[in-house]
């Protein structure tokens, strides 16, 4: 609050740039996860354990940005978009705003261990929830500037043979509270 | 230490305690005006005399809506839709439960559906599905271990499915937590043992994980502290009325840290090894405490470390350097379950392979960790483990907390070193 009365264009500027920015991610990171479930094993398999119904919402509050990924009628993975509307979303991952969306897309895991609370709040059930985070953390190692060229080989390095940079980058983990309150 | 950049912490149950802190009964009842609780127990609690001592407090002025004690462990689903039925017909108004963790969790799962006024738990599974204020409950726990008294959650099991269901909201805090050292002093030496280390797993891995703060480490501080200056006492001297309140107190300390601060890996892992081999709860616990330490020693070696001042007090703590710290932590720790196993006439495990039935059958069977370990890579608790584990992690933890070795700390595959002593492999 304070600081939209001293730095009003600034702060809105910025804001519309981070949503930007996130908008963009959202939509990359919801391809790859329609990509990689064809090509990973590990995250084929991850799928092919949740229900059929499956429909995954995750967006920034207040007002987005957003994207859904789902299982559609022939049980196949894709990204659908971000509206959620006529949809029947089984699990629900909110970021409580975008300084967090920020955080959680730019890789920061160190500014996020000291605050991990709080970041995202999801309504789902536990293990939807717990898989959805590990195909995330998949997901994540190829968009990574290096292991995007392995998107192809069918395998992504498991994590002892990860560069330093996965150790740093790869726990959305970290930004989950999967309670509520 | 760090201030997290944010945090939120809750509670608010209004806390009794005392050597006849049940006396106080009829006053909190009118102060939620209600005439008619409905008394929740299960038959072990009920059998040791349990109830007696809360009609007496009732006395002649409370009119109890009845005594419902076929509470089965681990709470379920069905006991709760039939507890339930009996509250309305019987026009209560509110609950007093008396018990362990399972009679607690059920008890808030009652509550979930006369306020509700439902048939079904499942609408209000997972997070944010209650929105109001729920019947009045008063909580008068008899063991010292899972601290429910103080926690935002309850586990109820669906006995049918198999699986354990978490239900979090600030709905199911209790409005009043009474802690009598009467009711614990008939718990048996083993349950004394095995429940007191579910209570010091609250408060260290509240203390170690990821969302931490400042309010949830003191509390967990101060439950390491009383539970190990009372725990050989309560097993040893049943009727050491100042060690039983210590422990009641200690557990109601690391309830409300948890609550608030989550716990990690060994909860995660407890809770498969509970579901699928239907081990006690704080059995899995005080075998697996110093296996979740150490694992995480690379990220959480300084506040590892720093829990030896509350274990072991402060000269042990200041005679040590900061490197040493960590490991004779999990050491005090490995004694402490030892001792605990002497003291219990080897009732109390140190392994998992030492886990055993009435009838002295192995209860955790070596073919069954490899499915423990799916399962606890699904738990939620997971989420807030300093360190990662996948599948291959979680099966290593468990196979070396069945035969009871030490972690080979060199094959635990690193993340970034965060912890400030670095502790040698
Ligand atoms: N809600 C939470 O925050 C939370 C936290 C941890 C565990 N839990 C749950 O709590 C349950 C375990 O609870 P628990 O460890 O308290 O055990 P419990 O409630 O299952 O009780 C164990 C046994 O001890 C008997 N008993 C209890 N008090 C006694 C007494 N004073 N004298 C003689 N016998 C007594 C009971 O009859 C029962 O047979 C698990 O289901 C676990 O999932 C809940
Ligand atoms: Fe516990």
């Amino acid at each position: 609050m304070m600081n939209i009365n001293k730095y009003p264009e600034i702060k809105s500027g910025s804001k519309l740039i981070k949503k930007i920015y996130v908008a963009v991610m959202l939509w990359i990171v919801g391809r790859a996860i329609q990509a990689a479930s064809r090509v990973d094993r590990e995250v084929k398999e991850e799928f092919g354990r949740l229900s059929d119904d499956f429909m995954m919402h995750l967006h920034v509050l207040p007002s987005g940005p957003g994207m859904i990924v789902g299982k559609d009628k022939n049980g196949k993975v894709r990204y659908m978009g971000w509206n959620p509307k006529g949809k029947k979303i089984t699990l629900d991952m909110k970021v409580k705003n975008i300084e967090g969306a920020i955080l959680m897309f730019t890789f920061q895991e160190s500014t996020c261990v000291a605050s991990a609370n709080n970041r995202l709040a999801v309504s789902g059930n536990v293990p939807d929830t717990m898989a959805f985070i590990r195909i995330l953390n998949i997901v994540e190692t190829y968009l990574l500037p290096k292991i995007i060229t392995s998107l192809a080989v069918k395998r992504y390095p498991k994590w002892s043979q990860m560069s330093p940079l996965r150790k740093y980058a790869g726990r959305v983990l970290v930004y989950v509270r999967t309670f509520t309150f | 230490m760090q201030i997290p950049g944010y945090y939120e912490f809750c509670n608010k149950v209004k806390t009794v305690s005392g050597h006849n802190a049940l006396d106080k009964l009829p006053e909190m009842l009118a102060s939620v005006n209600s005439v008619k609780p409905l008394i929740i127990t299960d038959k072990g609690v009920n059998g040791a005399g349990l109830i007696e001592p809360v009609k007496k407090a009732l006395g002649t002025k409370v009119k109890s809506g009845g005594v419902y004690d076929d509470v089965p462990a681990d709470s379920d689903v069905k006991t709760i839709k039939d507890i339930a039925a009996k509250y309305r017909a019987a026009k209560c108004d509110s609950i007093i439960a008396v018990g362990g963790g399972s009679v607690l969790d059920t008890a808030k799962g009652v509550n979930i559906l006369v306020s509700e006024n439902s048939d079904n738990l499942m609408n209000f599974v997972g997070f944010g599905a209650l929105k109001r204020r729920l019947k009045p409950l008063i909580a008068v726990p008899t063991t010292s271990g899972t601290g429910s008294e103080m926690t935002l959650v309850a586990v109820i099991a669906d006995h049918e499915r198999d699986v354990k269901m978490l239900f979090p909201s600030l709905f199911l805090l209790p409005d009043f937590a009474v802690l009598d050292s009467r009711m614990t002093k008939t718990l048996p030496a083993a349950l004394t043992a095995f429940t007191a280390m579910d209570a010091m797993t609250h408060a260290c891995e509240a203390y170690t994980c990821l969302s931490k703060n400042p309010l949830s480490d003191s509390t967990a501080v101060m439950a390491i502290k009383l539970i190990s200056d009372n725990i050989m006492q309560g097993v040893k001297k049943p009727g050491d009325m100042e060690a039983r309140l210590a422990l009641a107190n200690a557990s109601a300390l690391a309830g409300m840290s948890f609550s608030n601060s989550m716990v990690g890996m060994i909860h995660a892992i407890g809770h498969s090894i509970g579901a699928i081999c239907h081990v006690p709860h704080g059995v899995c616990m005080s075998v697996l405490l110093p296996y979740g330490l150490e694992y995480n020693l690379h990220k959480t070696g300084l506040l590892t470390g720093e829990l030896l001042f509350p274990l072991k007090g402060e000269e042990a703590y200041n005679s040590a350097k900061a490197e040493e710290r960590p490991l004779l932590t999990i050491r005090a720790i490995r004694e402490m379950n030892s001792e605990l196993r002497k003291a219990t006439g080897g009732k109390h495990p140190t392994c998992l392979k030492e886990i055993v039935d009435r009838d002295g059958n192995m209860m955790v069977p070596r073919e069954v960790l490899s499915d423990i370990a799916h399962l606890s890579l699904n738990d939620g608790a997971m989420v807030y483990n300093p360190e990662d584990l996948d599948y291959n992690d979680a099966l290593m933890v468990l196979e070396k907390a069945w035969e009871g070795e030490p972690l080979d700390r060199k094959k635990i595959r690193k993340g970034k070193q965060t912890s400030l002593v670095k502790v040698k492999d």
